[in-house]
């Protein structure tokens, strides 16, 4: 099994370095085609180890070489494919596969496409380094590395201001969480003396609360940048400037999920601090809500899909905070699927509409892309969890799961944004595939996508539609090292009205995007709408100028003040002081010089002046020494 | 009939000194300057001579002697040199002697 | 041979610089590179022969010089100088090869090869003195350096440099010859053998007033806040090579005598000054990185950002225990290789421009890819990102400190976040965007002199990144007994137990969390 472990993990890598060979001739089509073969092994290899888990195997747990070690500090590169590494593998490794393939036909005509194909694979690598560590230093690693790739990938197109912007704002974002992972890291190492997985786990039960408290405080920092959560979060709608591919690879299904894991991972440690976990869920529903509210007026198709993602990233966290560490992952691997087909689909759209973004201008696609709009409608439909597609199985539980724990408001807030997610969901796919032709009056042509873009898409297509079915299979193999916690509503009849009643409200909403927003005389907002001037419409389209702040008062004023401590502080003041000091020896030279008039009179009177100082202090010291007790005895009777 | 101690010569030999000094910082003739050396070197050999009489001990007068070589060499050397000067600048006042001005 | 390697290191250079002067002009810089070359594979095989399991110093040589105030010419050398050892043999190598067109380049060579005698000179000297020697004959070169080859402040930054450098160690001197005098009074013997210095024990009050007279010096040279400013001038002002070892090796030479000096003599006073240096240390830290942030020039952004990394390097000399300790000297090491790369960068770009401000490039990335991306891997090992070199000195640096304090370590982590602010930004505005300027439309990208010093730096980067361990083994092998040697020499309870090696017991419950409650 080793070898299979290390063919998933490293034949990315392998891929990433190939295509980097390329990185500096002009495009050729082998640099796309063997890194995706090689994901296609990595896909396969992480089958076998599935498979093998499924059919009662334990873990396979390597440990390749030393990495740091020094006194009592000792971190191996060591890996583990467990149950939970092994959900995150088949993810990751099967949509990267999808997206490469489809990157292929994507990139085309794009002149960095060598280059492109080196950062996702490497990303690809470092995404699978990140789940399959089997401690935390490794998992900074991987964290760091997707980081770093996200950095790559988003500034990809570096000659656009916007691009490069974003990718720094992202970048940066996530090294003030991974500030927070690292005490994190520390807080472990010193209370648990290792980093190791499994003896930092069996180690905590034995600590203070209030050591356990701060520990999963801090990484949860960290998952918070890495999963955008708020305040973290405006990186990842800006994000959307890299090409599509990456935001359906990176910023949908497997990076931003990266904290979700590791609050899974730990599941051990936030078992033990409940309340920290309340916190997590109740951040979670905030998230859900605030990003999908943001989600409802955006007319950027790609920002729309990120804060989707965005919300459902709320309802992992609100399960993983409850406590149904399973059910987050289960609705992690469904979401994935769902929302990278979702954003596949818009990058088709976006090809076809010569990188157009708002779906105002589009409309009536569904007669030019046939095959898009199927795969984003049933996209849609699991996303906003119609029965029988993977969404309703796995958002569904985590309302349930809001339910059964006694969060009402938690589960009210989870429902209102289930409708939210329809409607926006929705109000999309009647903005690009129903109603008017609108683009037409833009003057593009739209042509459906390369056939083989859309095989490629195909597998999350299916996935999407099934992976529901596999709930049961899922269960009993990830909750051997998960709590095994089945959230059954207690009365059949409050379980029926509350699916049955959740599924019309949905389906209320999607029929209410339709009707909106198929309309004939939608047009392209010009500003001058009553609604587009509401107070609510201007807070929710700035993003409740939640970014504005962030530039308004974090970074021009970091920008005023670092440029103060430069031209004022360490100029004026540090620096002066230096000069000053040594300009003051100058200055006594200068005004003492006069002393060397070279007059051999006037030097000579200088030396006896000096004789006479030197004398009379010889004779200051020798009487003061002499009439050292008297002198004390005078001082003293004055008080001294 | 007062006796003449040690005191008298130190008292001498100060007064001789304070002489030499002034001499040294008010004249600005070289060769009254050398004029000043000379009774400063003097006054320092008669309070040798006197406090090696009184501990009689023969060392102080023995290093009076090396003064009074060494103050002749360094007059010999010194004349020289200001006969040289006089020859070159035709005056001797220490006020027209600032080439080393710093 | 081998058990004279040590003196056959110092003084190679310098003999191999004065013949230089009978060298023909032509020939020199092949010359210099020969020379640098077996310098470097005699630290090689320093390395090979070295017996990393020992924790005490190896080859030593002594040799009488004043016999009688107990002068004596002692090397040795141990896991912490090693590797600084190596790394300046590389550097000079590195910086000979990769010279470009120069004026009077038969002065720089003999310039740089007496330089590394002094630099080599230093790391290995075990005698007070001989130490002193050193490390003032270091500043000479380097003020040639500065003042024959640099830019037009040259005269203002190499006085600047050279004043201030020496004034610190000046004081420094006199903490030595008090501590020659203590030596004397406690034992009636004179020695400045800095083992020996180790065995003796000092009262507390003395103790503060050395470590300050140390303090002094060590962290002018550093250089700790406030005491930076010369850095920024002497960078800006040196040609590429003068930064390039500044950078690398001399800066290095304040936090060594931290770990050589201050810490085994003084360890009730490095425990009692510990707090204070954390905070001047989070200073630069944050401080600096701001500054860098504002710079408009980019030798001064990577110059500023050296100071930032001084930074962590002191606090983990401070954290006074293994883990921190082994980090400051693998953060010197990783510290010098991106550094010194950084700067050899950034002289590549003013070869062709003759400018280092950042608003005369910008969209680099496609005329110069190669550059951009040796540039970009620099960067990121700078910024501290894993599974690069600096990564993991930082790493233990804080992780280290993190046992004596949480909240300082907290703001010193503010680190990995300004770091990567002020290096981005920069990037940002030199590669990245559309070419502006029509200069920048058709410079050719790195040459093949200019690759020979990059690519070994880039390997190094990846490869100490990944493997650590062939370093940071020997380094905590003397690490430890240093560590514990402190501990039993501390007098004061606090320091006792502040400076312990005792592993993290899992059951203790009681462990305190200290402030970041």
């Amino acid at each position: 099994m080793e070898l299979f472990l290390y063919t998933a993990l490293f034949s990315p890598l392998v891929g990433s370095l190939f295509a980097a060979l390329f990185g500096a001739s002009p495009k050729t089509k082998i640099a796309g085609i063997i890194p995706s073969a090689l994901l296609g092994l990595s896909f396969i290899s992480s089958s076998i180890l599935l498979v093998s888990i499924l059919s009662g195997n334990g873990a396979v747990h390597v440990e390749m070489m030393t990495w740091m070690s020094a006194g009592n500090l000792y971190i191996p590169f060591g890996f583990v494919v467990d149950q939970v590494s092994v959900t995150m593998m088949m993810v990751v490794t099967l949509v990267s596969t999808v997206v490469h393939v489809y990157a292929i036909g994507y990139m085309d005509h794009d002149k960095g496409f060598n280059r492109f194909f080196s950062y996702l694979s490497a990303f690809v690598f470092s995404m699978m380094i990140l789940v399959m560590s089997d401690n935390f230093a490794g998992l900074f690693i991987g964290w760091e590395g997707v980081g770093l790739c996200s950095w790559l990938l988003i500034g990809f197109w570096y000659h656009k201001e916007s691009a490069t912007w974003a990718a720094n704002e992202a970048f940066i974002m996530n090294r003030i969480a991974d500030l927070g992972m690292l005490i994190g890291i520390f807080l472990v190492y010193w209370n648990t003396g290792t980093l190791q997985y499994e003896q930092a786990f069996a180690a905590m039960p034995s600590l203070e609360n209030d050591v356990l408290t701060w520990m999963g405080v801090f990484l949860f920092i960290g998952a918070m940048g890495k999963s955008a959560q708020f305040p973290l979060h405006t990186w990842l709608a800006d994000a959307m400037e890299g090409p599509t591919p990456v935001s359906a690879l990176i910023h949908a299904a497997t990076m931003v999920t990266a904290g979700v894991y590791l609050v899974v991972r730990a599941h051990p440690l936030y078992h033990l601090i409940p309340n920290i976990g309340i916190f997590i869920a109740s951040l979670g529903a905030f998230v859900a809500l605030f990003a999908a509210s943001m989600a409802l007026v955006n007319r950027d198709m790609k920002r729309v899909i990120a804060y989707s993602t965005l919300s459902q990233l709320g309802y992992m966290f609100v399960a993983a905070g409850l406590g149904a560490y399973w059910v987050a992952l289960f609705h992690l691997m469904a979401h994935a699927f769902f929302k990278a087909l979702l954003f596949l689909g818009a990058g088709n759209v976006m090809h076809a509409m010569h990188d157009e973004l708002d779906p105002f201008k589009m409309g009536g696609l569904n007669k030019a892309m046939k095959g898009t709009f199927i795969m984003m409608t049933i996209a849609s439909v699991a996303l906003a969890g119609i029965y029988p597609l993977a969404g309703f199985f796995s958002k569904d539980l985590i309302l349930e799961v809001a339910f059964v724990e006694n969060h009402y408001i938690i589960y009210t807030v989870l429902l209102f944004t289930a409708g939210l997610t329809a409607f926006y969901s929705f109000r999309l796919v009647a903005l690009i595939f129903h109603g008017e032709e609108r683009y037409k009056l833009f003057g593009i042509h739209p042509h459906e996508a390369y056939k083989f873009m859309l095989i490629a898409m195909s597998p999350l297509l299916f996935l999407a539609v099934i992976a529901g079915s596999f709930k049961m299979t899922y269960f009993e193999m990830v909750t051997q090292v998960l709590p095994a916690s089945e959230y059954h509503v207690h009365s059949s009849l409050t379980f029926w009205i509350m699916t049955i009643g959740t599924q019309l409200f949905v389906a209320a909403a999607i029929l209410f995007a339709y009707k909106k927003y198929t309309r004939r005389d939608i047009k392209v907002p010009d500003g001058t709408s009553k609604m587009e001037n509401s107070f609510a419409y201007k807070l929710l389209i700035n993003q409740y100028y939640i970014p504005f702040a962030y530039q308004e008062y974090v970074v021009k004023p970091y920008r005023e003040v670092s440029s103060l401590f430069w031209t004022h502080v360490d100029q004026k003041i540090v620096d002066a002081t230096v000069d000053g000091i040594a300009h003051t020896f100058y200055k006594i030279g200068e005004e003492t010089r006069d002393m060397q008039s070279g007059n051999l009179s006037i030097m000579l009177k200088w030396m006896v002046a000096g004789t006479v100082a030197l004398l009379s202090l010889a004779v200051v010291f020798g009487l003061s020494v002499k009439y050292a007790t008297e002198i004390k005895l005078f001082l003293s009777g004055l008080g001294v | 009939m007062m006796q003449i101690g040690l005191n008298h010569y130190l008292v001498l030999s100060t007064i001789l000194f304070s002489i030499g000094l002034i001499g040294v910082m008010r004249r600005k003739n070289l060769l009254m300057l050398f004029f000043a050396t000379e009774i400063l070197l003097n006054s320092v050999n008669i309070s040798f001579a006197a406090i090696s009489h009184y501990y009689g001990d023969l060392t102080g007068q023995m290093f009076a002697f090396f003064v009074i070589a060494i103050a002749a060499s360094e007059v010999a050397v010194g004349l020289g040199l200001l006969i040289v000067w006089h020859k070159k600048h035709n005056n001797i006042d220490l006020d027209f002697m600032s080439t080393m001005r710093g | 041979m081998v058990e004279h390697i040590l003196s056959i290191l110092i003084f190679f250079p310098a003999l191999a610089a004065v013949l230089g002067f009978v060298v023909h002009k032509d020939s020199v810089r092949s010359y210099g590179v020969a020379v640098a070359t077996i310098e470097f594979m005699l630290s090689m095989w320093l390395w090979l022969v070295f017996d990393p399991t020992l924790s005490g110093m190896q080859f030593v040589e002594q040799i009488a010089l004043v016999p009688t105030f107990g002068i004596n010419y002692i090397v040795g050398v141990d896991g912490i100088s090693l590797f600084i050892v190596i790394l300046a043999a590389f550097f000079t190598m590195l910086g000979i090869a990769s010279l470009g067109e120069t004026k009077n380049i038969k002065n720089m060579i003999i310039t740089l090869l007496f330089l590394q005698m002094t630099m080599v000179g230093v790391f290995l000297a075990l005698d007070a003195i001989v130490f002193y020697v050193f490390w003032e004959l270091s500043l000479v070169p380097m003020l040639y350096l500065i003042g024959a080859w640099g830019g037009p402040l040259r005269i203002y930054a190499s006085v600047k440099f050279f004043l201030y450098t020496f004034t610190g160690s000046l004081v420094m001197l006199v903490g030595m010859l008090f501590m020659a005098y203590l030596y004397h009074r406690t034992t009636g013997n004179w020695s400045f053998s800095i083992l020996e210095w180790y065995r003796l024990q000092l009262p507390f009050e003395y103790q503060i007033w050395l470590f300050l007279a140390f303090f002094v010096g060590f962290a002018i040279k550093v250089p700790m806040f406030p005491f930076h400013t010369w850095l920024p001038y002497a960078h800006g002002q040196a040609p590429t090579i003068g930064s390039v070892i500044l950078a690398a090796i001399l800066l290095k030479m304040g936090t060594y005598a931290f770990i050589r000096f201050s810490l085994p003599l003084f360890p009730d006073a490095s425990v009692y000054f510990m707090y204070p240096i954390a905070v001047l240390a989070i200073i630069m830290i944050i401080y600096t990185a701001m500054v860098a942030y504002a710079q408009k020039d980019i030798k001064q952004v990577v110059a500023y950002s050296s100071v930032s990394h001084m930074g962590v390097i002191v606090l983990g000399t401070f954290a006074l225990n293994v883990e921190g300790i082994t980090g400051s000297i693998f953060l010197m090491i990783a510290h010098g290789v991106v550094s010194g790369a950084l700067f050899l960068l950034v002289g590549v770009i003013y070869d062709r421009r003759h400018t280092k401000l950042m608003s005369e490039f910008g969209g680099l990335a496609s005329v110069m890819p190669r550059y951009a991306t040796i540039f970009g891997i620099m960067m990121m090992a700078s910024v501290g990102l894993p599974l690069t070199i600096n990564f993991v000195g930082e790493f233990m640096s804080l992780l280290g400190f993190y046992k004596q304090s949480h909240i300082l370590t907290l703001l010193a982590g503010v680190a990995i976040i300004v770091g990567a602010i002020y290096m981005l930004t920069a990037y940002k505005k030199m590669f990245f965007g559309v070419v502006t300027k029509d200069e920048n439309r058709n410079l050719p990208d790195v040459n093949k002199t200019e690759l020979l010093a990059l690519i070994p730096l880039a390997i190094v980067t990846v490869w100490l990144g990944v493997y650590p361990k062939v370093l940071l083994e020997p380094i905590s092998t003397s690490v430890k007994p240093l560590v514990e040697f402190m501990h039993e020499k501390a007098i004061t309870a606090e320091a006792k137990a502040r400076i312990s090696t005792m592993a993290v017991k899992v059951d203790n419950t009681k462990i305190p969390t200290g402030e970041a409650h």
